[in-house]
């Protein structure tokens, strides 16, 4: 094994000095963070969706927030980066900057990001900046999210870097221009406001340090926290194996290109030098707006690398620790200017997180973890008639759902979505207030998760009805209608995405896992399920314990627990819990699927269709048994996509079948 | 003569007991070891060791973690959740997010009640509340007699937007009380009258599932006082400050969750009071952790954001306190990237710190404390005997080697990143606040406040330290000050300028008739009963919004608002006149005032010093100095000293630094006074 090369920079601080400072990094950026919890106006800033940082001169960035989402994570360096290069020495005390581009390492078009210079004197010495979700940005529909957008002219508003405010004077006219090209200005502007005011508190913390310590020391500590980054994650390569590992995952499908999965590659290389990824191979850029820019896949790459460290406190010395090649331009995971990228967050950046958390599974296997459901977003925009205005609604709602399961334990159940765990679901109550929804059910779904030896964490079910709306429409941003949801070593997947329109009427739709702008009604009830987690390890070594107990709980059905994990279980009083398990049925269940499972894994497509369509076999079996790809609304099968599900499936879960 | 008052307050290692005279104005303290699988024998041993007759006691009021310690250990009577159609998993849902946002292993802990155990009616109320589906009779019946069948002790009933209307859940509580008559009924919106169901759902659940259990507990302990000759009400400890009866804890016995964790700071509030501060940051020092406490324009901070375990929201108010992982037990450690680091780590009672001898290899604060002669080899007065060596040893070893540093140098180093951790920690409390911690006085307290409460003071710029007499029993003091007080709560959502005023009185005036109510349950004779008005306002279209002061008459609103935006401009640094401020809840506290101690000053004794109980070689700011250390009981009021000093008594040891004056005041607390550098916050 070589030697890490450690950061070259001398330590000149002592070691007190350092780590007061360090923290007093970590403080500064949470004050701020904790300061736009506060004042936000965006529910979905309010819901957990920003990030705070402060970067240094160069506009590396030296802490990010201990709270931040986990999307934002490695972006906000290249934006504090785009502001310098754009204005170079036009910087001045009490400007502020805002920014959203994503062809500058931006996420998506609603995070806007505040940025504002730290002067000690005539000099520089850092950046602070908060970045927040907007409720809307503009665009062709409500809450900004357009499925079929190609190009980001029809997203919403871009902000190439601009300032707002100059020599501390607010720049009402630049304010005006871009939150009048929002659905809601005035909450906008209010989130203008308070995402500057709460850079502010980061500048004070800051300028009171540079008092304390001199400004020669705050600098040098700038530095020697990314530098102590860097040496922390190359000392922990220390101990692991050197290598190269590979694996590809999928986007559903580009509409370009009809039906088929769109691959994303990844390969991982330890070479006792640091981490590195290559993402070459992967597709060109889809025809929706399911693309992921520069910066939001370096920030899957980040995010998905950090899972597997997660003391490691997160600057630019992460980030040059971990180095990718991500390809050229016009890809899926670097889109490029003009490519729609809204729905990078369901589309490349969850492939890249988890294909990395599969990665890393066989680099730490003690810290292995199958895939996790789908980030989903329900956006329906239009006209609240209970109100006699008929005033403007936007309701925009996002699930938990199921995580992967693990090496020793199931999988985290009704979860927020690995592109942000502190992302938070809204509660019911305050959504049916200022939304004319009444929801039908928001519970757990049973048979959700993903069988395995250890379980996948289970999903959710939510349902609603629309009651006093007109020109309204439904969008949603979601993916894993086909890529379902995947399980590891010997593990099975989960349950597709997509929503269904009025279910179980005669007016039943299937919508899909993506769609853009259908109209919807008074009286139209909707409901979709967010994936559970893939299940790890085979799911006939499930011990019937535990099997048992997910029964009791109805996290799985007694049909199900015979299906998936051959287990026999006879109800005898479900009043007061009273199962039991027929151990005999039970062994003679687990023989047969044991010697039969790799004959259904290359069952006829077609004829599985077939009995999927004629009722005989539901969802499950198509995927868990037959790893086959339907339209699940018509049952047509997709033949590409089933080729592709079945190799995948193959390598995950039939190889470790013993 | 009913003329005595006692405190007891249950910590987690002691049960202390404070015990205040009347006829005297003096008041006693004890200790006896908690005894956490049966509370009430400390509580009990506390009343013999202290020597209390029963029958002279004026007032007990009591902080227990029976109902803390029952969220953590989950051991609860056989419970159930009755909830709307579609709606069972609220609790378990949550909001979905994690406490640790990157370790994937770290999961939130489970619902209190099982999925197996919660049920579902049909019934539904809108937003609004109005009736959308009426509440399934024969279907609540039959599940009353499923429950029953179940062997269900305790029942949480939670609908959806019940907070806007609660005839559902009151007709299903009716229903069950008449199925299952033996069991505990609490239904959401009585114990939490708010929107968000999984807050107001939670909050109902953990009433439940603590309902059977706490009372008893109180009733069984009311009685064992009761026998013994107390012949007044037994006054409980809750979260938000204040204490309830018994009669109250049977409704409410949720917030008894966090009794203990309010007392610290309720004493810290009044050593503050006493010493003319407005403005106080309590330094809470223990073994393992630090509680930190803000008092504000004489006021502690109040919170409704509160949990026992992440995820599991009770959402009453509670005493703002917050908990870090920096205590004596804490452990220096170098760590992968070879930066010093502190906590939160503990080497916990087992092993403990390597000076005590048990196994424990690393250091932690308190063997930096020892070897740096901060703090002396003899413990307790002589009860418990620290091995300096052995720190010695483990500093030198796991801090001193790997840095390059004197062994004296490396501990200094552990204690600065101990101080820096708590001052952070306190800045994080005070600046979100938009308050500056220098116009702060801090109070250090518990096992090893005093230690460091100079020089966190000192990282914080602030001035003024007060230890107040007896460090390690400061909480059970809190206990003994607190009135009887009631939190009310209820939705209403209007621009404030387009209110109507009159609707807006008549729910207050309901509030305060419900408060009076609850008081009166309580025994409170009218004339001590006071009740005040809050309200909770927002700019409209924010998410959060900031509770103020509400009068009564016709421009309170008025007042209200204005008070509203500097308060926003306050902690947030901007206002916003132009928009619509929007009303969100209305708050009533009803107090019901209990009589305090009268604590007297003590006359001065005179300016003339001891003679020191002996001298030590301390290490201040890195040289070894020599050092007189006092017996904190030969310590009169008026008497004054200077820094470099170490003030040792029973339950703590004061470090006098250099430069710093200290000076008993007529309360006996030791107030130092820190030279001013004028560039820390």
């Amino acid at each position: 094994m070589t030697t890490a090369t450690l950061p070259a920079t001398e330590r000149t601080l002592d070691p007190v000095t350092f780590e007061v400072l360090k923290n007093a990094f970590a403080t500064s950026v949470d004050l701020m963070s904790e300061q736009i919890l506060r004042t936000c106006y965006s529910f979905v800033i309010y819901s957990r969706d920003f990030s705070s940082a402060l970067c240094d001169a160069q506009g590396n960035t030296v802490m990010q927030g201990s709270g931040d989402i986990a999307v934002h994570v490695g972006t906000l360096h290249f934006q504090c980066k785009a502001v310098l290069e754009e204005f170079g020495e036009d910087i001045n005390p009490g400007d502020v900057f805002a920014i959203n581009d994503p062809y500058r390492g931006g996420t998506h078009l609603n995070d806007v990001s505040f940025i504002r210079p730290i002067f000690v004197g005539e000099e520089i010495i850092g950046f602070a900046q908060n970045k927040g979700h907007w409720a809307d940005i503009g665009g062709n529909v409500p809450g900004s999210f357009d499925v079929n957008a190609t190009e980001h002219f029809s997203e919403g508003l871009r902000i190439t870097p601009v300032r707002v405010w100059h020599h501390g004077k607010f720049l009402h006219d630049v304010a005006q221009l871009l939150v009048s090209n929002t659905r809601a200005p005035a909450q906008a502007l209010g989130d203008l406001q308070a995402q500057s005011e709460a850079t502010a508190v980061c500048e004070r913390e800051v300028l009171r340090l540079v008092g304390k310590y001199s400004k020669d020391t705050v600098v040098a500590a700038m530095q020697e926290t990314q530098d102590y980054v860097e040496r922390s994650v190359l000392n922990s390569l220390k101990g692991l194996p050197q290598g190269q590992w590979e694996t590809v995952d999928y986007i559903d499908f580009d509409p370009a290109h009809g039906e088929g999965l769109v691959p994303i590659r990844i390969k991982l290389t330890l070479d006792g030098d640091g981490i590195h990824y290559d993402l070459t191979g992967s597709a060109p850029a889809v025809e929706t707006f399911l693309n992921s820019g520069y910066g939001t896949t370096h920030s899957a790459i980040y995010a998905g690398t950090k899972t597997f460290f997660p003391d490691v406190p997160l600057n630019s010395g992460f980030y040059a620790a971990v180095t990718a090649d991500i390809g050229q331009e016009g890809t899926v995971v670097n889109a490029g200017w003009p490519h729609a990228v809204t729905g990078f967050c369901s589309g490349p950046y969850e492939k890249v997180m988890n294909g990395i958390f599969e990665l890393w599974s066989q680099v730490m296997p003690e810290r292995a973890m199958a895939c996790a459901f789908n980030l989903e977003y329900l956006l329906i925009g239009g006209h609240d008639s209970r109100t006699a205005a008929g005033q403007y609604f936007m309701w925009y709602d996002w699930m938990a759902g199921g995580w992967g399961g693990r090496q020793t334990k199931d999988g985290s159940s009704a979860t927020s979505p690995v592109f942000g765990t502190g992302l938070a679901v809204q509660p019911v109550e305050g959504q049916e207030r200022l939304n004319p929804v009444l929801t039908s059910r928001h519970e757990i779904s049973t048979d959700s998760g993903g069988p395995g030896r250890f379980r996948g964490g289970c999903g959710v079910e939510k349902g609603g009805i629309l009651t006093d709306a007109t020109k309204t429409v439904m969008s949603y941003c979601c993916d894993r209608g086909r890529s379902v949801t995947w399980g590891i070593e010997g593990g099975l997947p989960s349950v597709p995405h997509g929503v269904w329109l009025n279910k179980g009427t005669e007016d039943e739709r299937y919508l899909g896992a993506t769609f853009s702008n259908v109209t919807v009604r008074s009286g139209d009830a909707f409901t979709r399920p967010s994936a559970g987690g893939g299940g790890f390890g085979d799911p006939l070594e499930r011990t019937i314990d535990e099997v048992l107990e997910d029964v009791i709980d109805q996290y799985v059905s007694v049909e199900r627990a015979e299906r998936d994990y051959g287990v026999v279980i006879t109800v005898i009083d479900p009043e007061v819990d009273d199962y039991q398990v027929d151990y005999e049925a039970t062994h003679a269940a687990r023989e047969h699927i044991r010697a039969n499972r790799a004959g259904w894994l290359k069952e006829d497509p077609a004829a599985v269709a077939h009995r999927y369509q004629s009722g005989e076999i539901t969802v499950h079996d198509v995927l868990r048994r037959h790893g086959v790809i339907l339209d699940w609304g018509t049952g047509e099968l997709l033949q590409q996509s089933t080729e592709q599900y079945r190799e995948s499936m193959q390598r995950r879960s039939a190889a470790h079948w013993e | 003569m009913s003329d005595l008052r006692v405190a007891v307050d249950v910590g987690g290692t002691f049960t202390d007991v404070c015990i205040f005279d009347d006829s005297t104005k003096e008041m006693r303290v004890t200790k006896v070891p908690s005894t956490p699988s049966n509370p009430m024998e400390a509580v009990l041993n506390g009343v013999a060791r202290g020597n209390i007759d029963l029958s002279k006691v004026q007032l007990f009021s009591h902080g227990t973690t029976v109902a803390t310690n029952a969220l953590i250990t989950r051991r609860f009577p056989k419970a159930a959740l009755v909830t709307t159609k579609g709606f069972r998993d609220v609790i378990e849902i949550r909001d979905g997010t994690k406490d640790d946002l990157w370790d994937a292993y770290s999961d939130v802990s489970g619902p209190y009640i099982r999925r197996r155990d919660r049920f579902e009616v049909t019934e539904r109320v809108d937003y609004a509340g109005r009736l959308v589906t009426a509440l399934d009779e024969a279907e609540a019946r039959e599940l009353g007699r499923l429950l029953r069948k179940r062997g269900v002790a305790t029942v949480a009933v939670c609908f959806l937007n019940s907070h806007a209307n609660m005839a559902n859940e009151l007709r299903m509580r009716e229903i069950l009380e008449e199925e299952l008559p033996e069991a505990t009924i609490s239904t959401s919106a009585e114990i939490l009258p708010e929107i968000f169901e999984h807050d107001r759902f939670n909050t109902a659940v953990a009433n439940a599932v603590l309902g059977p259990l706490v009372a008893e507990y109180v009733e069984h302990l009311d009685r064992q006082l009761t026998d013994g000759g107390y012949h007044n009400d037994l006054l409980l400890l809750h979260s938000g400050g204040g204490s309830m009866t018994p009669a109250m804890v049977k409704r409410y016995p949720v917030r008894l969750a966090a009794s203990g964790i309010a007392a610290g700071a309720i004493a810290a509030k009044h050593v503050a009071q006493q010493c003319g501060y407005d403005n106080a940051v309590g330094l809470d020092m223990g073994g393992t952790s630090t509680d930190i406490s803000l008092i504000q324009d004489g006021e502690l901070r109040v919170t409704k954001e509160w949990e026992v375990e992440y995820g599991h929201p009770i959402v009453f108010p509670s005493i703002e306190v917050l908990t870090i992982g920096a205590g004596g037990g804490s452990l220096a450690h170098i760590d992968i990237a070879g930066s010093l680091r502190n906590g939160p780590q503990s080497a916990g009672a087992t092993p403990g710190p390597a000076c005590y001898n048990m196994g424990g290899k690393e250091p932690t604060n308190t063997d930096a404390n020892l070897y740096l002669n901060r703090l002396g080899e003899s413990l307790a007065d002589g009860a418990m005997t620290l091995d300096r060596g052995l720190a010695e040893e483990a500093i030198q070893r796991s801090t001193g080697a790997p840095l390059n540093l004197e062994t004296a140098e490396a501990a200094q180093a552990i204690l600065k990143v101990a101080n820096a951790n708590m001052a952070d920690a306190v800045r994080l409390v005070s600046i979100r606040r938009g308050l500056d911690p220098r116009d702060f006085a801090l109070l250090a307290f518990g096992g090893a406040g005093a230690l460091h409460g100079a020089e966190v003071a000192k990282e914080l710029g602030i001035p003024s330290v007060v230890v107040p007499p007896s460090p390690g029993v400061t909480s059970a003091l809190g206990c003994l000050l607190v009135d009887i007080q009631h939190d009310l709560s209820g939705m209403y959502t209007s621009v404030a300028a387009e209110a109507d005023l009159d609707d807006l009185e008549r729910r207050f005036q309901k509030m305060e008739s419900d408060g009076a109510e609850r008081l009166r349950h309580e025994g409170v004779d009218d004339a001590d009963a006071q009740l005040e008005r809050g309200i909770s306002m927002r700019y409209q279209g924010q998410w959060r919004s900031l509770q103020v002061p509400m009068g009564s008459g016709a421009d309170a609103l008025q007042q209200a608002v204005e008070t509203f935006h500097e308060e926003h401009e306050r902690q947030f640094a901007f206002r916003q006149d132009s928009q619509p401020v929007e009303i969100y809840q209305l708050h009533l506290r009803a107090l019901g005032k209990t009589p305090k101690p009268a604590f007297v000053p003590a006359p001065s004794a005179g300016t003339t010093l001891p003679e020191p109980a002996a001298y030590r070689e301390v290490y201040f700011d890195g040289s070894w100095t020599r050092t007189p250390i006092y017996r904190r009981e030969e310590l009169q009021p008026g008497m004054e000293l200077q820094g470099p000093a170490i003030i040792e008594q029973l339950d703590a040891t004061t470090v006098v630094p250099a430069e710093t004056d200290a000076r008993i005041d007529e309360w006996r607390n030791i107030r130092m006074t820190l030279p001013q550098t004028g560039d820390a916050a």
